[in-house]
């Protein structure tokens, strides 16, 4: 090999382990994540702004430190709780991740439903079949190749950088709300606080990234590398929802537009797309959700059958692998159905799945953080510091955001 | 029946009848099918961690607490022995391989067995029973009523303690039972598909603790992608002695695989030998019988007698890959001819090797294309084929597991053609899925067309509604024609051996016209047995039997085009090609319909 050759050895070496963290990040701007972007946006303007950039090191640091035990161990995290903990605090970690899972499932075919609706189409006609394609992606395990093409379409949302500029925003205003902390107490702005955080940084992101590193097999040595993928592209997704947040602050909040639907949302996108902002906004929100809807039951499938040993993997029949089946089967079509209740607003779904993400988010970060500091599993890997401060930060503040939602709705205060 | 689970956490009574701590992990002696429990571990009121002998010390287990026969002050505390596993923290939880039933699974708890005050592990526990009982007794119970009510028994999981392997805690050292089957006692390539399914860090350990030999083999009968995976994850000396052993064309396709520096640094630490005859093989192009050969040939002179090759297959030659044909040679290799080992063994030991000898050799130069040697092998029945150069000299031999292997790989690329999946055989599943296609998509578009196709035909439909009677009929019938020209070109095999291209069409023209004909008749006769007008029923009979011919046209033609000798058009799987005639089949029913109605009228 000539030394041109062996430069490129190295360069096909990171790009044989970049991808996992980039695609589970960006997989994160889901339907619940442009909805609970959107609306922070309208509602508070720029004010929650200073919550996201609070929030993207944590981001970043819990996706690196996810990739880390996956690359060390060469298991998954469900595989490392259950050896860690035993059976019992396994089983309420995974009903939490199954909770987690499913609240996004159905949020994801919330918006599915409304994507569709912004091109005329029954959410009756639409979600069921919506819910056998997915199904069908899954079960056949083309959703892969599908996934590249899907993504790349939700990269529209990439569309709200230029949207944000085009909009005029008072950049000042916005430099303030980014670094000056402001709280509204009231019970939507915590909730939304909360949903924020969980749609940023959500549990199953975790067991999605390290299930890949671990499949890809990146060893340590490589991980010096990977780390970058993972944390780059949590602080890319990032950058996109504060420019989500930005633009609707700017476009939809001074006009003082309420979110009740997909409609509202699209409008944000005028800006930059015009009169072709609804069509703009609805695909990338239909490719993100169907990507999500196929990836997230299998994510929970997964997981669940890791940490108790079942049978696993698409090509095992019913037969072979009952629970695995079953499994991502009765979350794709129970969400679906979920959303073909009459009356339901799917908005709202969209943000309360999100809300739900946000509490569970707090009591899987501490199975992470304690799996991650055992030098029995982790060796010298285990987290330097400054890891340790920021993550029982996080976790501090999502539960007492939690605990003032509860408290606030038992008092009956905001 | 005593579990694990249930033991864990029981009080530890002494004789006096005071409780001196709860038990918190019991040890096995490992030498046993079913082995003996040996220690008890348990914690103080403290948090101290004590141990005993279970032998000595222990009265009896009666289920709800261990009762000790001396009092708190007799007990001699003791340590873990080498040849002792402690179930919950080397068992409980953890993966193992299963190797009777050749899977990996997880231990959910541990299922032991009292007789006369000796305590056993008969299994480990791992269904869906087990981790019911380990979260509480009372769900095990419920979904045990729930089955019985079906009139069924909530199975219990088991495996033996002599079939399970321990992937975790470094075992190598612990004596196991003597029949105890572990994964290097396994047929090779067994052991191979266990090692797929595991991470790549469970690999690295297991393949530590296999000798040379056997990861040798082990590693050769492992799928391409794994191979410089298990390498890449072992030291540098082991690597090349496993290397080393293996046949020096298993070894040059792995060393060929990996980066420039590793491979040379492998290469130089082997013998010269192995490492000269692996560079060799290196030279050749992959996938030609030079890639797939094996030098080790054992080759004698014309002048020897039958005694004298059998002393130098014993002597020198027993190493070799193959000994099923001894080849003879001139004295610069050049061939002459092949004697079998049948042929060696009946003949007296002092018959000429001259009178034996079969002089006409079925050979293959180190370019040939490896489908071709091994479909010549198949052919002529050959266990092996030498490989020659254009002046005859014996290169090495291809042997036949080797062909065997590359008629599986051609196989599956025309399986993969058919059915447009791109999938490798047996990978990991999320990687898998990366291989899979997703036609599917591209499926659910070419629907839509036909819809399009349908509506843009609406008004035709609308004054003819007898068109859509036979609308399935058309698609059903485009699609398999499409089909089954493209089986007939993958049965044809490569490009070039195809039927020509002219005659190709006449024949499919033909058939097409004579299905033409008769699916025209029978359309016209359902449309007079429907008493439909005559005047429509012709025309739907002259659409549906004119699209048939133009379709099996279109079937033999698309192929030629699509699958364009090794273009990317190789990679259009049938399916897609058919959905796309269907598609098109649909147009032209609906357009010659809509034409000839309009002349009707």
């Amino acid at each position: 090999m000539t030394p041109a050759g062996r430069k490129r050895a190295k360069i096909m070496m990171f790009l044989g382990v970049i991808g996992p963290g980039i695609i589970a990040a960006s997989a994160g701007n889901d339907s619940g994540g442009i909805s609970t972007y959107s609306v922070a946006g309208a509602k508070y303007g720029y004010t929650m702004l200073w919550a996201m950039l609070a929030m993207t090191p944590s981001f970043i640091i819990v996706q690196e430190m996810a990739g880390r035990m996956g690359a060390v161990t060469g298991k998954g995290f469900a595989a490392l709780i259950r050896e860690r903990f035993g059976l019992r605090p396994t089983f309420v970690a995974m009903l939490m991740l199954l909770a987690s899972n499913a609240a996004t499932t159905i949020a994801e075919f919330a918006g599915i439903a409304a994507a569709m609706e912004l091109f005329g189409v029954s959410r009756y006609l639409s979600v069921p079949i919506a819910a056998v394609v997915v199904w069908l992606l899954v079960v056949r395990g083309s959703y892969r190749n599908v996934e590249t093409v899907l993504l790349a379409l939700s990269g529209v949302f990439t569309a709200y950088i230029v949207a944000a500029v085009l909009a005029h925003p008072d950049w000042r205003q916005v430099a303030h709300a980014f670094v000056v902390p402001h709280v509204v107490p009231d019970k939507t702005f915590i909730a939304l606080a909360i949903g924020l955080t969980g749609t940023t940084i959500a549990p199953w992101m975790q067991f999605l990234l390290q299930s890949q590193v671990v499949e890809k097999g990146t060893t340590i040595k490589e991980w010096g590398f990977a780390k970058w993928d993972a944390m780059v592209g949590a602080a890319s997704a990032n950058v996109v929802a504060c420019f989500i947040i930005i633009t609707t602050a700017a476009v939809l909040f001074p006009e003082h537009i309420t979110i009740t639907s997909a409609k509202e949302a699209a409008q944000a996108l005028a800006p930059v797309a015009g009169p072709y902002a609804r069509l703009l906004f609805a695909v990338g929100l239909l490719s993100a959700s169907t990507i999500a809807a196929a990836v997230l039951p299998l994510t929970a499938s997964y997981a669940i059958c890791e940490a108790f040993g079942f049978e696993a993997g698409v090509d095992r029949t019913w037969a072979e692998a009952p629970v695995f089946n079953g499994l991502y089967t009765a979350i794709i079509f129970g969400s679906a159905a979920l959303i073909l209740l009459p009356g339901i607003s799917l908005i709202a779904i969209m943000l309360v799945s999100q809300v739900v993400n946000g509490m569970l988010l707090p009591f899987l970060l501490i199975f992470l953080i304690r799996i991650i500091n055992d030098r029995r599993i982790m060796g010298r890997y285990v987290n330097g510091r400054v890891y340790n401060v920021l993550s029982w930060a996080t976790i501090v503040t999502v539960i007492g955001l939690t605990v003032a939602l509860l408290a606030m709705t038992v008092l009956g205060i905001g | 029946m005593i579990y694990l689970t249930q033991m864990m956490g029981k009080p530890v009574i002494d004789a006096s009848g005071d409780e001196i701590g709860r038990i918190h992990d019991i040890a096995i002696a490992t030498g046993e099918v079913f082995p003996r429990v040996t220690s008890l571990a348990f914690v103080g009121p403290d948090k101290t961690p004590f141990m005993i002998s279970w032998r000595k010390f222990v009265e009896e287990f009666d289920g709800d607490k261990v009762c000790l026969n001396v009092d708190k002050a007799g007990i001699r505390f003791s340590y873990l022995q080498p040849d002792e596993v402690l179930l919950a923290r080397d068992l409980l939880d953890k993966q193992i391989v299963d190797t009777q039933g050749m899977k990996v699974v997880r231990v959910n708890d541990l299922k032991l067995s009292e007789s006369r005050n000796q305590l056993r592990l008969l299994g480990a526990e791992v269904g869906l029973r087990g981790v019911l009982r380990g979260m509480s007794p009372v769900l095990e119970r419920g979904a045990e009523m729930a089955y019985r009510l079906v009139g069924r028994h909530l199975p219990e999981t088991l495996i033996a303690w002599n079939y399970m392997d321990l992937l975790d805690r470094d075992l190598s050292h612990v004596k196991l039972s003597v029949t105890h089957k572990r994964l290097h006692e396994l047929h090779p390539a067994d052991a191979a598909d266990i090692l797929e399914k595991l991470s790549s860090g469970q690999r690295a350990r297991v393949f530590e603790h296999l000798d040379n030999a056997q990861a040798a083999e082990t590693l050769s009968e492992l799928e391409d992608a794994y191979q410089a995976d298990v390498i890449d994850d072992l030291g540098n000396q082991r690597a090349s002695d496993i290397l080393e052993m293996m046949d020096p064309d298993d070894a040059a396709d792995i060393i060929g695989d990996l980066p420039y520096d590793r491979a040379e640094t492998l290469l130089r630490l082997m013998g010269l030998r192995e490492s000269r005859q692996i560079r060799k093989l290196l030279g050749y192009k992959e996938k030609t019988a030079g890639g797939i050969m094996t030098p080790e040939v054992t080759t004698v002179p014309e002048d020897w007698t039958v005694q004298q090759v059998i002393e130098h297959i014993r002597t020198v030659a027993s190493e070799n890959e193959s000994i099923y044909y001894i080849y003879v040679v001139e004295a610069d290799r050049r061939l002459v001819g092949v004697i079998s080992l049948r042929d060696l063994i009946v003949s007296p030991p002092d018959t000429s090797v001259e009178d034996i000898v079969e002089r006409d050799v079925v050979t293959a130069n180190p370019d040939d294309d490896q489908e071709d040697v091994a479909e010549a092998m198949s052919k002529y029945d050959l266990l092996a084929m030498p490989v020659v150069d254009e002046s005859g000299r014996v290169l090495g031999i291809v042997t036949v597991d080797d062909a065997l292997d590359v008629l599986e790989e051609e196989s599956a690329e025309d399986l993969a053609l058919a059915t447009g999946s791109t999938r490798k055989i047996d990978e990991g599943a999320w990687h898998w899925l990366g291989k899979k296609s997703g036609w599917l998509i591209v499926w659910l578009v070419l629907g839509l067309l036909a819809s399009l196709i349908v509506r843009a035909f609406s008004h035709t439909i609308v004054s003819l509604v007898a068109v859509v009677f036979f609308l399935p009929l058309v698609v059903r019938l485009s699609e398999d024609i499409s089909s089954h020209s493209l089986a007939m070109l993958i049965e044809a095999g490569a490009p070039e051996e195809r039927p020509p291209f002219v005659r190709q069409l006449l024949i499919d023209i033909t058939v097409g016209l004579g299905l033409g004909i008769v699916t025209g008749l029978i359309v016209l006769g359902i449309m007079t047995a429907l008493s439909e007008p005559i005047a429509q029923a012709i025309v739907l009979g002259l659409s549906v039997g004119l699209t048939v011919l133009l379709m099996a046209t279109a079937g033999a033609v698309l192929p030629y085009v699509a699958l364009k000798p090794g273009g990317v058009g190789w990679r259009a799987p049938s399916a897609l090609i058919s959905t796309g005639i269907a598609a098109l089949g649909l147009a032209v029913y609906l357009a010659l319909a809509a034409y000839l109605n309009a002349i009707v009228r």
